[in-house]
């Protein structure tokens, strides 16, 4: 078989050539559609990926602290000095306070301080801190413990507002008040509301400032309003070695 | 693209297509993929024709591009290869010559069956040579090889054809030439 051979049997493989239907400008539609559609996919490509990593850098560039978010019901004052945020003095104040009633209370175990920003949360009503409202104390929270009996808690509230110290020893078996060297009053009160023995032992110091402190020991546990006992697993003189434990930075 | 650009495109388009099918045909040996592949190369020119409209040999670059887009097509491994093992209907034609028609037929086999047992790129170098009647230089610039590759590869080809041929003509009764 010779190159002119293969020449011609090609030349006659397509002597019966189908009509050819081809119209340019179909196909140009068909090229600006694709096009278009590419540019449709890369545009959601890239809108999905600023979606994406903006959802995991947004959380990372906005401030943490609740007192530094806009709109914060906290006024900003100039003249205060920069001072750590709530939620971190809070759980310092629950450290030291947990190591101070260890040491003070050898038989208690298990303590440990649960403190949260705003007002008391009552388990098991509400699971998680409400939001902070005027009113409402600087943080709160309960000082865990387990003694003999059983598995408690001391409450603990600190702040400016909503502390009230108008009627603290209405209805108090002893009340008396303690003039601290700084200026401040620490009142100290024990209730038996109807029983035979104390019922509830309550401390406060009151600041020069305004600020207020108080811890209260229950004969329930007040985080779970559960496990009645007969008396409070602390009395008033521990409490007011807590309150006015120098380590513990109130204000 | 601009209005004059595209009509440019247009122009070179239509001259073309209906020789792009041709050779697509050959390489192929299906008519409809042929079709596709000539439309798959002129789309891949449109998107490019601002930077080539103004190469000096548009049909040679048309033809190394479908050159390109059908070894692409065959290297897909999921290409389904249409099967022709189906049997057409014989119905006679009266307008046709019956001394020329022995010799179409003859051609048609070449191509359908020994050219595509000719492996692919020197099938593409028999077809560029022989059907297109390009230049040993022009093949190596359309197949982007060197030119003592396109002369080894039509030399394999043309003995592989040759064989495949002479195979066909054995079975039929025809004595190769």
């Amino acid at each position: 078989m010779s190159e002119q051979e293969i020449r011609e049997g090609m030349l006659l493989a397509v002597w019966d050539e189908p009509p050819l239907d081809f119209d340019p400008d179909t196909l140009i539609r068909r090229v600006e559609q694709k096009k278009s559609r590419r540019r449709a996919l890369v545009a959601v490509g890239v809108a999905t990926a600023v979606i994406a990593v903006a959802s995991l850098a947004l959380p990372g560039l906005l401030p943490r602290d609740r007192d530094s978010q806009l709109g914060a019901d906290t006024p900003a004052s100039s003249s205060a000095p920069p001072s750590v945020s709530v939620e971190k003095k809070a759980q310092r104040a629950g450290d030291q306070l947990a190591a101070k009633l260890g040491v003070t209370m050898t038989n208690l175990t298990d303590i440990a301080g649960s403190f949260n920003p705003g007002r008391l949360t009552y388990p098991p009503f509400t699971t998680s801190t409400p939001a902070r409202a005027p009113g409402d104390p600087e943080f709160s929270g309960y000082l865990y413990l387990t003694d003999q009996i059983g598995p408690t808690s001391l409450r603990v509230e600190a702040g400016v507002k909503g502390l009230s110290t108008k009627d603290f020893c209405g209805g108090a078996t002893m009340c008396k008040d303690v003039q601290q060297k700084d200026g401040s009053v620490v009142t100290e009160a024990e209730f038996n509301e109807g029983t035979p023995e104390i019922a509830r032992a309550e401390v406060q110091r009151v600041f020069q400032s305004g600020y207020v402190v108080r811890i209260s020991s229950h004969n329930y546990n007040p985080a779970t309003s559960a496990g009645l006992r007969q008396t409070v697993p602390v009395r008033v003189g521990v409490l007011t070695e807590l309150v006015t434990d120098p380590a513990v930075a109130w204000q | 693209m601009r209005k004059a650009d595209e009509q440019g495109f247009r122009e070179f388009a239509a001259a073309n297509a209906a020789s792009l099918r041709r050779t697509a045909y050959l390489f192929c040996g299906d008519w409809h993929t042929a079709e596709d592949l000539m439309q798959s190369s002129l789309m891949k020119m449109y998107v490019a024709w601002k930077r080539i409209k103004d190469l000096d040999n548009l049909i040679a670059y048309a033809r190394k591009v479908l050159l390109r887009t059908w070894l692409d097509e065959k290297r897909r491994p999921w290409r389904r290869a249409e099967q022709r093992d189906g049997e057409l209907p014989d119905a006679a034609d009266a307008t046709v010559d019956p001394d020329t028609t022995s010799a179409k037929l003859w051609a048609r086999e070449l191509v359908h069956t020994a050219l595509l047992q000719v492996p692919p790129r020197q099938r593409a170098v028999l077809v560029l040579r022989y059907f297109e009647d390009l230049s040993v230089a022009e093949v190596a610039v359309a197949m982007g090889c060197t030119e003592g590759t396109v002369k080894s590869q039509t030399a394999r080809g043309l003995a592989t054809l040759r064989t495949i041929v002479e195979k066909l003509d054995n079975s039929s009764g025809r004595v190769a030439s």
